[in-house]
């Protein structure tokens, strides 16, 4: 049956070919067909490849390059923001350590300024009690003088009108304002306490 | 490979009439159409060359449509295009490189004529273009032919060291110089050997399991049909590999004639 087969084959290659085949049974060894496979291979061949090399190959390449170029450009641009971002983090974390060292140094200035003051405060604070003990004390001696100014003309009229009372029937005025002058000089010298 | 018809009671012309047709080789067969010579050559066209045309033509509207309004991100098709061009760039890059780059568009012609001739050839119906040992033989006779061409038109007579190896004793060198020149002539042959035979093997797998299909009663049908189905996946796969290595090689032997070895 195979071989039945095969025979048949062969017959068909020879009514398509024109030619015995070469008898191994396979159609592709039948020469008659080789001469116009060979030049169709190789026009074929020939005019695919110009096809693609003018309308294929020039879109693809352009396309590719277009992309190549795209994610090059790409990639620079974020290469450049990235390189600013850095610039501009730094310059941020500059002015920040630059304010905060300005901060600090407000702060302390602050404290410096705020024990100046209280020092200042505390001191007028002793000069005006000062001040104020001065012009008591001096309050209390006018007191004091006036007191005893007092007291001195109080003590005269009592002793005058005393006195003037005592010695209205047996003494001169002029003995009296002896005793009187006497009586003042005593108390002067002995120097009463009055406060 | 047994056809017995014997069991399914057909009468003995029957199956006679239908030994042709039972035939896995038959669709291997080429049958001229139009009669037609130039030159004394014959251009004749048959079902081969109008696979070529197919081939080629879907080849062009492949990148047609994936590349009709190119964008820079691309579609679905359009990186499938791109995935393809890229695969023969970085073929020719790996292998030759800079110096390939002026080959890169035949090789890229190359690649797809045969990997579109290899899957179109899947369809039922169809002719596969790559099971003509003739068509694979022509290309690899020209790539070889060119390649041996093109090392002597860059290095000269110094070509011919490319046959004597290096490193090899002087008293070796006689049994080596005709080694290398057998192992150089059957660069074409086995290049155009393994894809014909590659495409005829699977194809004949696939014309023998569709006539068990046909042959065997609807109970039994379906174990050949399932192993065509599979194996239909299987041959797209090998459509792809055989095109691959017949690329590669290609890329291998302009290498060898740039840069010797």
């Amino acid at each position: 049956m195979v071989t039945d087969a095969f025979a048949a084959t062969g017959e068909h290659a020879a009514a398509a070919g024109g030619h015995a085949a070469a008898g191994s049974g396979m159609p592709q060894f039948e020469p008659s067909v080789f001469q116009h496979e060979i030049f169709w291979s190789i026009a074929s061949f020939v005019i695919l490849l110009y096809l693609l090399r003018k309308y294929v190959l020039p879109p693809i390449e352009k396309v590719l390059d277009a992309r190549n170029e795209k994610i090059r450009s790409d990639l620079d641009a974020a290469e450049t923001s990235r390189r600013e971002a850095e610039k501009i983090s730094a310059e941020i974390q500059k002015q920040l350590n630059s304010a905060r060292r300005q901060a600090e140094q407000t702060i302390e200035e602050a404290r410096l300024e705020a024990a100046k003051y209280r020092e200042l405060a505390r001191e007028s604070l002793g000069q005006e009690l000062a001040k104020k003990k001065t012009l008591a004390l001096a309050e209390i001696d006018t007191a004091k003088a006036s007191a005893i100014a007092e007291l001195h003309h109080a003590a005269v009229d009592i002793a005058m009108l005393a006195t003037e009372k005592l010695i209205a029937k047996n003494m001169t005025k002029t003995e009296t304002n002896k005793m009187v002058q006497e009586a003042i000089t005593a108390i002067q010298e002995s120097k009463i306490p009055v406060h | 490979m047994s056809l017995t018809t014997a069991s399914m009671d057909f009468p003995a012309h029957a199956v006679a009439q239908a030994a042709p047709k039972m035939d896995p080789l038959h669709h291997f067969q080429v049958v001229k159409d139009v009669s037609m010579s130039l030159f004394g050559i014959d251009i004749s066209t048959s079902n081969s060359v109008y696979a070529m045309w197919i081939s080629a033509g879907l080849v062009m509207l492949f990148f047609h449509f994936a590349f009709k309004d190119p964008k820079t991100i691309p579609g679905r098709l359009q990186s499938l295009g791109e995935i393809g061009y890229l695969f023969v760039r970085g073929m020719v890059d790996d292998i030759i490189g800079e110096k390939g780059r002026p080959f890169f568009p035949y090789i890229f012609t190359l690649f797809f004529f045969i990997l579109f001739c290899n899957l179109s050839g899947l369809i039922p119906g169809s002719f596969t273009v790559t099971s003509q040992l003739i068509v694979t033989a022509t290309f690899s006779l020209a790539i070889v032919g060119f390649s041996f061409a093109y090392g002597f038109y860059l290095h000269g007579k110094r070509y011919l060291k490319f046959f004597v190896p290096s490193g090899v004793p002087l008293l070796l060198t006689p049994l080596m110089i005709p080694i290398e020149i057998i192992s150089f002539l059957a660069r074409p042959v086995s290049l155009a050997v393994r894809l014909f035979a590659n495409m005829t093997a699977g194809h004949t797998m696939l014309a023998v399991m569709f006539l068990y299909v046909i042959s065997l009663p609807w109970w039994g049908a379906w174990l050949p049909f399932g192993f065509t189905v599979i194996f239909t996946g299987v041959e797209i796969f090998i459509g792809f590999i055989q095109a691959y290595i017949f690329t590669i090689l290609t890329c291998v032997y302009i290498n060898d004639s740039i840069h010797m070895h």
